[in-house]
């Protein structure tokens, strides 16, 4: 508990210190003003407190599981309303305190020299009150699939999606990330390392990979003289960046919720066509076939992935089903998403993460990297190439900028309800 | 088999002049991409590798040495030395029959069946006949305890009539089970996560099961009372003078099934050029028809079944129509409660519903019919698993009833 009233012990201490000179900067700028949290978002934390309560008087009066529940989630909202609520008054009665003739020079002084540790205090609790409000993605925990594919721009695209998928494993090897390589399919089939790419997956298997690389979601530009041409002249690609939840496979336990109907990641097994490469003819004993490949169709949404990547069937197999399990969830929270946004829909700037945005240009003539969301330009394109700290400014850039969005949205969406 | 045409090949070289020649035993871009990718891997893999390194002059060059003997039509298994059975790798060299998948997919089947079973004996014995590399009771044991959760004593016996099999079973055996042994060292430093103890358990569990696994060289098809001085020893002598317990649980076999015609005719040239027809083929006999000779293994299987008293039998078999044949033998003998005929991979689900019987034997699974099974006393209980929606068909499948 930090929360000042104004006449705390510190204060008197520092009443014999003499005048500050910072005064007046502090009383124009960063007083208790209303402006520095959002009224949407103040009063969807009231609503948030006042609910806080009520539960808290339901249990009194005996157990309620769901309602324990629902009391931990909106406890840390209802602790920041109340820090949030003592600084501000605490810096209000100093302004007030200040403003009034009647106040005497000494009181007056000791109050001013108090306003900027207020204030510095009221900032704080009101970024905290908003991150309270704002929903934790729900897989941010998750670790994560990346796939990577060219887009426009034919053999160049390829190649440049070979390049992030290097990217993204020197940063993740930089910052002591595992990492997987779950599909890697060459232009020509082979794994030479500077050879076009046309499809890759990438498992990162740490938690919260998918918090972390959520930002990289959407279609990367590059600007360069491609190797092949031989005028010098400069062309624009693209590779498109579809970043997943991965979903831990089956028997790890780890989420009771795999076999719930309810959630995201759920899928009924009878929906689930497999397709196993099968020896032609009689198969057992007349065939030694060294086809592994084993194709999922997911029948109610037409979802197909097939993988080919082990010499070992089941393997192939799992891998498939962690995929397409990650697929599904994907498209389903982006549904929900998409209805999300249609219903908020007088807010601009809500931008949806999916594969269609054009998000980041790298310009290798210049030898800069910008990214369009957050507006951030850096210029050295070799670091970020090579998974480095620039890499890692970009992207936090991005994170930055997706919690922005998601406070518009929440305040959105609760002027909404409002008007309802 | 589909004809290469020019542009086929023209296509191929323009991507990896290797790529053509890979072609010749794969027949189609997509499995010929894969085969080269796997074998770029494994010569990288030898080159890096301290052991093999002196022998080894750079990468590319052994690459272009194993897709020249891969052209050839050598198997690919025989090439690299070592073919994926499950999720288990398992050595392979000439001599000894490649493990195949639809192998596999049963014995994953089987496993996990038992594995689910409420109750076992606290010593679970299992004998695999014709075991060739080994690869059936390996990962049986492997599968088993994927989901077994309490404690069993798992025992494990391999029988083949070729030492270089035996031979190469016992480097399997060894191979499994010292990288057991070290990955349990490992892991013994890290984590104290309940994934990790269900991990420790596992390994621990695949240790003891490899300790008690043992390979035998036996003939299991000559009769002890007719042939005195066999050479290698008919099987229950054999068992007797390595003091193999007399009795056993579950009785699994690939044996050689094909037909001395089916072998000529059906099989692919590359498993005729360069697998051990005595995998294959039954040995021959004048005046038997051929089909029968097809079948020459299964009755004295029934036989040893009887004999070492087990409750539960898979046999591999050729195709539905062979199935449907041994499912009589099974029937016939009348020593047996059930028997039903498993697809290449019983656990998916039938693609049609009318498709469940033939010949008044139930038949489940997508693929070629693979696989016979047969129980009786415990048996039963041992196969079925939790919620089975099919218990009550089972027993209409039920002989007698
Ligand atoms: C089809 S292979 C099966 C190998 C292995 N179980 C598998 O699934 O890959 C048949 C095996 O039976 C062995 N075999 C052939 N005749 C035999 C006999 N009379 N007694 C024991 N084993 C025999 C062969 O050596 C061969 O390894």
């Amino acid at each position: 508990m930090r929360g000042a009233p104004w006449i705390c012990r510190p204060c008197l201490i520092r009443a014999l210190r003499p005048l500050s000179r910072r005064h007046a900067r502090f009383q124009s700028n960063a007083a208790a003003n209303p402006e520095s949290i959002s009224p949407a978002l103040l009063s969807r934390a009231h609503a948030l407190a006042a609910e806080h309560s009520q539960l808290a008087q339901k249990l009194a009066n005996g157990f309620d599981a769901r309602a324990a529940k629902k009391l931990g989630e909106i406890s840390a909202v209802a602790n920041a309303l109340k820090e949030w609520e003592k600084a501000n008054e605490s810096l209000t009665e100093l302004r007030t305190l200040i403003r009034d003739p009647s106040t005497d020079d000494e009181l007056r002084s000791l109050a001013s020299d108090d306003v900027a540790s207020s204030a510095e205090q009221l900032d704080q609790a009101a970024q905290a009150l908003t991150t309270s409000l704002v929903p934790k993605h729900p897989f941010a925990s998750l670790p994560c699939l990346i796939e990577i594919r060219p887009g426009a721009g034919g053999s160049e695209a390829a190649i440049f999606a070979g390049d992030l998928l290097r990217m993204y494993q020197a940063y993740c090897s930089r910052i002591g990330l595992r990492t997987a390589l779950l599909k890697y399919e060459n232009a020509d089939g082979l794994p030479e390392s500077d050879s076009p790419l046309s499809e890759a997956v990438l498992e990162i298997e740490s938690e919260g990979a998918y918090g972390t690389f959520r930002c990289e979601a959407g279609v990367h530009r590059v600007q360069r003289v491609p190797a092949t041409e031989t005028k010098g002249r400069t062309h624009t690609s693209a590779a498109s960046v579809l970043v997943l939840p991965s979903f831990p496979s089956e028997g790890s336990g780890e989420m009771e919720d795999f076999d719930n109907p309810e959630s995201d990641y759920y899928i009924d097994p009878k929906e689930v066509r497999t397709d196993i490469m099968r020896a032609r003819g009689a198969g057992g004993q007349h065939v030694n076939t060294t086809d592994s490949a084993v194709r999922l169709t997911h029948l109610p949404t037409n979802t197909v992935v097939s993988i080919q990547d082990s010499r070992s069937q089941p393997k192939n197999r799992e891998k498939a089903w962690q995929l397409l399990r990650s697929r599904i969830a994907q498209a389903r929270r982006e549904k929900r998403e998409e209805e999300m946004v249609a219903m908020r829909r007088s807010v601009v700037g809500v931008a949806k993460m999916g594969r269609g945005d054009k998000v980041r240009t790298y310009n290798w003539g210049q030898q800069r990297v910008t990214d369009h969301r957050s507006g951030l330009t850096v210029h050295d394109l070799t670091d970020v190439m090579g998974g480095g700290h620039t890499l890692e400014k970009v992207m936090e850039s991005v994170r930055t900028w997706l919690i922005e969005r998601d406070i518009e949205a929440v305040i959105a969406g609760d002027e909404i309800n409002g008007d309802k | 088999m589909p004809r290469l045409t020019t542009g086929l090949l023209r296509h191929a070289r323009s991507i990896d002049p290797l790529l053509t020649l890979l072609l010749r035993p794969c027949r189609d871009i997509s499995s010929a991409q894969n085969e080269l990718r796997w074998l770029r891997e494994h010569a990288i893999k030898l080159e890096q590798n301290v052991n093999t390194r002196a022998r080894v002059s750079g990468w590319r060059v052994l690459l272009r040495r194993l897709v020249a003997e891969r052209a050839r039509g050598k198997p690919l298994q025989y090439v690299m030395g070592s073919e994926y059975f499950g999720e288990l790798e398992i050595a392979c060299r000439p001599g000894v029959l490649i493990p195949r998948q639809e192998t596999a997919a049963s014995i994953t089947c089987l496993a996990d069946r038992l594995s689910r079973a409420k109750t076992l004996p606290s010593e679970l014995r299992v004998l695999d006949l014709c075991t060739g590399t080994g690869c059936i009771p390996l990962l049986f044991q492997y599968q088993f305890w994927k989901t077994y959760q309490d404690e069993v004593s798992l025992h494990l016996l391999g029988v083949d009539v070729s030492s270089i099999a035996i031979q190469l079973a016992n480097y399997n055996l060894r191979r499994l089970l010292k990288e057991r042994q070290w990955q349990l060292q490992n892991r013994k430093m890290h984590g104290r996560s309940v994934q990790d103890l269900w991990g420790n358990k596992k390994l621990k569990s695949e240790v003891a099961a490899f300790q008690n696994t043992a390979f035998l060289l036996a003939d299991v098809l000559v009769d002890p009372l007719s042939m005195t001085d066999h050479d290698p020893m008919p099987l229950k002598p054999a068992m007797q003078f390595t003091n193999k317990p007399p009795f056993w649980d579950v009785l699994i076999s690939n044996p050689p099934y094909i037909s001395p015609a089916a072998f000529n005719h059906t099989t692919a040239r590359s498993v005729r050029a360069f697998e051990p027809k005595i995998a294959l083929v039954p040995p021959s006999e004048l005046d038997t028809p051929d089909v029968e000779q097809g079948d020459k293994f299964y009755p004295r299987l029934l036989t040893i079944a009887d004999e070492v008293k087990v409750q539960l039998c898979l046999f591999e078999v050729a195709d539905l129509n062979q199935a449907i044949r041994v499912a009589r033998m099974v029937r016939d003998s009348s020593s047996w409660d059930g028997v039903e005929i498993w697809r290449d991979y019983p656990e998916l689900a039938n693609e049609h519903e009318e498709d469940r019987l033939h010949d008044g034997f139930e038949v489940i699974g997508q693929g070629n019919g693979r696989s016979v099974v047969c129980w009786r006393g415990r048996g039963a209980e041992w196969l079925s698993r939790a919620n089975d929606v099919r218990s009550d068909r089972r027993r209409s499948s039920r002989i007698g009833a």
